[in-house]
């Protein structure tokens, strides 16, 4: 691999013991990966920070990073923690677990990263812009990178989105170069897609059938933020899919190369009829809802007001919205929240369904409106799991 | 004596036991850092520990925290001689430069089937191959 000056003195070691094992690690992915240069990057998203993802082998990495005393060379953001780190009680945490969530905060915190515990960083400020090549790890915030805003990402792991962030490049390989990032298979998307859910059922059943290919969506009318959100997550978690194209929405999609298109497949009703009934799993009490996988937006907040309308959640439910602590900052959604906690809505930040241990250690029956969050929740077997709309949703739980 | 070609990915010459994981490995939820001991109940290894042992396995899966705890294994002084993989990842790329535990891949055939758990094995990184001594 060609390395400049610079980065050959980061490799050799100039720049103290922990940089260079960082270089060193950066250097070989893309040497395996086929790269022959690094390329600066513009931001990092990093995961790997809820202790019930990363254990107790974390802080041996932190202590080799604070003896050289190393900080991030550009803006970086935290993923989702184990737990809202204010309300943490509520949800049912536990002190050791409390103790070990904030040492690791602390520690990111020492680096200069900032703690804004989301995997959705473009909906609090930090949107990505075209062509920016990124270090993004949280597999839903790759994919709305790649596709929505145009920028360019792999899917980094926690460990090698930590280093870019520190060393200030990434190997140049994969999705950086514009010849991968072409579409392979054309999805018609015949069947309605309204909901958020739909667009979570479709993503789902694109990465179940297509693992890691990357798709161009025809006939699809509507795609803002909050449901392209959703078709990404779902497909990054059936399938790995790291990018994707939405004819006349996604900002490659007009000029992007159609001459490997190997396929052409129809999504139509009797499909996502068969993504809701493979999550159809409660036939009994319901115990929990959980919306916001990814982090909910004020778009969600607002939906989830209007839909509850007069109506408050019934005695015994649960409902559990997760977003970011940014978000709850926001004066619109302020106001909301106070009116949705009195009818039995609960708002946590921080946090998701996912990462934190609460969830699927203390409530069995659960509903949601993300395929992601359905998959990840029913993946020991512990957990039933029904995918709704939030329309049904709350007809279901409320009164 | 077999002699195996393999592509250097951390460099280092040992001399050790084989132990063979027939199946992916997922460090994170399935390696103990503090111990090297398997803690994966599906895999056969199951109880048995990684430390001095050449270990030998066709690729990782799961969480790419997995990096952290196989840096965690050497810091806690039970981490494998070296390791060997049909296919390096970034998972195993990263934790083995962390660690700096010699670990090679691309093999000219399926490492898990011509290595054998207890085959004497010689990881030879300046000459990119693996010596196998059959017991």
């Amino acid at each position: 691999m060609f390395l400049t000056k610079e980065q050959q003195k980061m490799l050799d070691g100039e720049h103290g013991h922990a940089i260079a094992k960082l270089t060193h690690l950066i250097v070989k992915i893309g040497e395996v990966n086929g790269a022959t240069r690094l390329i600066p990057i513009k931001n990092a998203q990093i995961a790997g920070v809820s202790y019930l993802t990363v254990g107790e082998p974390i802080f041996s990495f932190f202590n080799m990073l604070s003896e050289d005393n190393v900080k991030v060379s550009v803006p970086s953001w935290l993923n989702p923690a184990g737990m809202d780190m204010k309300k943490w009680k509520e949800m049912g945490i536990k002190n050791d677990f409390a103790e070990k969530q904030r040492r690791i905060i602390q520690q990111y915190q020492e680096m200069g990263i900032q703690t804004t515990l989301t995997c959705t960083p473009y909906l609090i400020g930090h949107k990505p812009k075209f062509g920016d090549h990124l270090a993004w790890s949280e597999s839903s915030a790759v994919s709305i990178a790649n596709a929505y805003y145009g920028a360019r990402t792999n899917r980094e792991g926690g460990p090698s989105s930590l280093a870019s962030a520190i060393i200030g490049f990434t190997a140049d390989y994969g999705l950086h170069k514009k010849e991968n990032r072409v579409p392979r298979i054309v999805v018609d998307v015949e069947a309605t897609i309204n909901h958020f859910s739909d667009f979570s059922a479709l993503g789902y059943w694109y990465g179940e059938k297509f693992h890691g290919i990357i798709p161009y969506f025809k006939s699809i009318k509507s795609a803002n933020i909050d449901q392209v959100k959703m078709l990404g997550a779902a497909m990054a978690a059936s399938g790995s899919v790291a990018h994707f194209h939405i004819a006349k929405h996604t900002p490659e999609a007009e000029k992007v190369d159609l001459s490997h298109i190997s396929e052409t497949v129809t999504f139509d009703e009797s499909d996502k009829k068969q993504i809701y009934n493979h999550f159809n799993q409660i036939k009994e009490r319901v115990n929990l809802v959980v919306i916001g996988c990814p982090h909910s937006s004020l778009e969600d907040v607002k939906l989830i007001d209007s839909s509850l309308g007069d109506k408050s959640i019934k005695e015994g439910i649960k409902f559990w919205v997760f977003s970011s602590q940014k978000l709850m900052q926001n004066d619109e959604v302020k106001k909301l929240l106070t009116n949705l906690e009195e009818k039995g809505v609960k708002i946590f930040a921080d946090t998701c369904m996912v990462v934190s241990p609460v969830v699927r250690e203390n409530y069995k029956n659960i509903l949601t409106n993300s395929a992601k969050a359905a998959f990840y929740l029913t993946r020991e077997g512990t957990n039933k799991v029904s995918l709704l709309s939030l329309s049904e949703i709350i007809e279901r739980v409320s009164e | 004596m077999k002699t195996i070609k393999v592509r250097t990915i951390v460099e280092g010459t040992v001399e050790g036991i084989a132990l063979v994981s027939p199946i992916p490995i997922s460090f994170f939820g399935g390696v103990d850092a503090e111990t090297g001991i398997i803690t994966d109940s599906e895999n056969p290894l199951f109880g048995e520990s990684l430390t001095d042992k050449i270990f030998v396995f066709p690729r990782s899966k799961g969480s790419t925290v997995g990096s952290y705890v196989i840096y965690g294994l050497s810091v806690n002084n039970v981490a494998p001689l070296a390791l060997i993989a049909d296919k390096a990842e970034t998972i195993v790329i990263a934790g083995a430069i962390l660690a700096n535990i010699p670990f090679v891949d691309r093999t000219d055939q399926d490492v898990t089937i011509s290595i054998k758990t207890g085959d004497k094995l010689i990881v030879d990184t300046t000459q990119n191959i693996i010596k196998i001594k059959k017991e």
